[in-house]
């Protein structure tokens, strides 16, 4: 009877112990999904600034700066799907590359100190979106292999946890060239 | 590398003649050295046959003399390395870069050394030499060799016995990191995984109060090291796949043990090794080419460390 009283306190000490560290992985993937978002708003508020600093220099380029500016519509827009919003993000990502590129073709603008500080923070928040997006990946993996390894995956089965998604680091940001050689040294 | 086209001639214009005359007083002093050590030796032999037995002289004397024997050899074969790092080691610094300064007897401070977080035993016992300090493109950098011990006290009964530990010997370095973040990221010598394989990784993430185990996605840098950190993202964010491979490459291209850590803005690494660096050499003399190539290449090396890790880009917003 004994025996069978501890086996039962122990089970339910595994299960609890089981449980807890599932909600925490899974906690952990929503934070880092927050700061993807975060990092996302950050970007969104940068576009409009980044505009209207160049607009005025460039004649050639003005359908990029017409099409950024209706892409970051899209994506605030709050009837898109995920899938969608991928790939205006990927878009936009393109879009802000290419700005930056032709910056190069105007001294007046390579000189703009405006421009300049513009050019830091767009690099600073790409760079900081790509580090949340590992994160992110680095936590999903996480919680995805609790979901799916004996014997966590009962527990979550129970919990209805499911497997969740992996972000998509483009190959061009996993050894990111640098946008802009205006303002690095060598 | 055009900095060694153009050191024969420096080499030979310059360092050359200051290089003959330390060999010369070299010479000199080695030859008051063993006249030092001969008469020593001698005295201390006639005072041992001369004083009568049972005389507490014939005990404190003998110790005396070898004893101030002693002190002013090594006073006197001190004073060449003291020329060779004044003169020659600070010309080749001013020739590799003028922007760095070179103070034979300092050192980074203590303090600076323990904001690192690398070595987490107390340091009891701090020296160092070499120090070198300036600025390098954009980035500020300094450099010097560094021996840390830790003492350990075990007592046996009623004895108490000190023994000093080495916690690290070898090269430390700060520098400019080129972003700029607020929390803790620290990258340690994988040791763990690498001795215990997968039961390693779970050692692991004990962290020992160094934030938590970050676990990167490239398979080659998380089999070579093991990193820590308050922060997930910005330890992501200052470990982006190109800096992990540089700092592989960087590890083999050392081929020493090498720990990291990326606090307030800055860029700590220790390297560990065993020579003691830019030193003069006892019994051949110093005006020779190679020798003084190798001292002029090892800095470079040294400096190089800005060019591998890339600390000169600035291209986010810190400038």
């Amino acid at each position: 009877m004994i025996y069978l009283l501890v086996s039962v306190v122990l089970l339910a000490l595994a299960a609890l112990l089981l449980y807890n560290s599932l909600i925490r992985k899974k906690n952990d993937v929503e934070n880092a999904f927050a700061s993807v978002d975060v990092m996302l708003k950050r970007r969104y508020d940068l576009i409009p600034a980044l505009v209207e600093a160049v607009k005025g220099y460039m004649n050639y380029e003005r359908d990029i700066l017409v099409k950024i500016t209706a892409l970051r519509a899209n994506a605030l827009s709050d009837n898109i799907s995920n899938e969608e919003r991928v790939v205006i993000e990927n878009q936009i990502r393109q879009k802000l590359s290419d700005i930056l590129v032709a910056v190069e073709n105007y001294p007046d603008l390579k000189a703009n100190q405006n421009v300049l500080k513009l050019q830091g923070a767009i690099n600073e928040t790409e760079e900081q979106l790509s580090a949340s997006r590992r994160a992110f990946n680095a936590a999903v993996t996480i919680f995805n292999n609790s979901v799916e390894v004996f014997p966590s995956n009962i527990l979550a089965a129970m919990m209805g946890f499911r497997r969740r998604t992996l972000f998509e680091i483009p190959e061009s940001q996993k050894a990111r060239p640098d946008v802009s050689p205006v303002t690095s040294s060598r | 590398m055009s900095q060694l086209k153009n050191f024969r001639e420096y080499y030979e214009t310059t360092l050359r003649p200051e290089l003959e005359i330390i060999d010369n007083e070299k010479r000199k002093v080695n030859r008051r050295v063993i006249t030092i050590i001969s008469i020593t030796i001698t005295s201390v032999v006639l005072e041992l046959l001369l004083i009568p037995s049972g005389s507490m002289l014939k005990v404190t004397l003998p110790m005396i003399t070898a004893f101030a024997g002693f002190v002013t050899t090594d006073i006197l074969s001190k004073s060449s390395r003291k020329e060779f790092k004044n003169k020659i080691i600070s010309k080749i610094t001013g020739f590799l870069d003028e922007g760095l300064t070179y103070n034979p007897d300092g050192l980074i401070p203590l303090p600076e050394f323990l904001k690192s977080e690398i070595f987490q035993l107390s340091c009891d016992s701090y020296a160092g030499e070499d120090h070198f300090k300036g600025k390098i493109g954009k980035t500020d950098i300094e450099f010097c060799e560094i021996n840390a011990k830790h003492k350990n006290t075990s007592s046996s009964g009623s004895s108490q016995k000190d023994e000093y530990v080495s916690i690290f010997s070898g090269l430390f370095i700060i520098a400019d990191f080129n972003k700029n973040f607020r929390t803790r990221t620290i990258v340690l010598p994988d040791t763990a995984e690498k001795l215990f394989g997968k039961f390693g990784q779970t050692l692991q993430s004990i962290s020992m109060g160094r934030g938590k185990l970050v676990r990167l996605e490239d398979p080659v840098f998380e089999k070579e090291f093991c990193v820590y950190g308050d922060d997930q993202v910005e330890a992501r964010y200052i470990l982006t796949p190109a800096l992990m491979e540089r700092i592989v490459a960087f590890k083999r291209k050392w081929n020493k043990r090498i720990s990291l850590s990326f606090i307030d803005s800055k860029v700590y690494l220790a390297i560990n090794m065993n020579k003691n660096l830019f030193e003069t050499r006892i019994f051949r003399p110093v005006a020779d080419y190679s020798f003084i190539e190798e001292n002029l290449r090892f800095l470079i090396l040294l400096t190089e460390i800005v060019e591998d890790l890339n600390l000169n880009t600035r291209i986010w917003t810190k400038e």
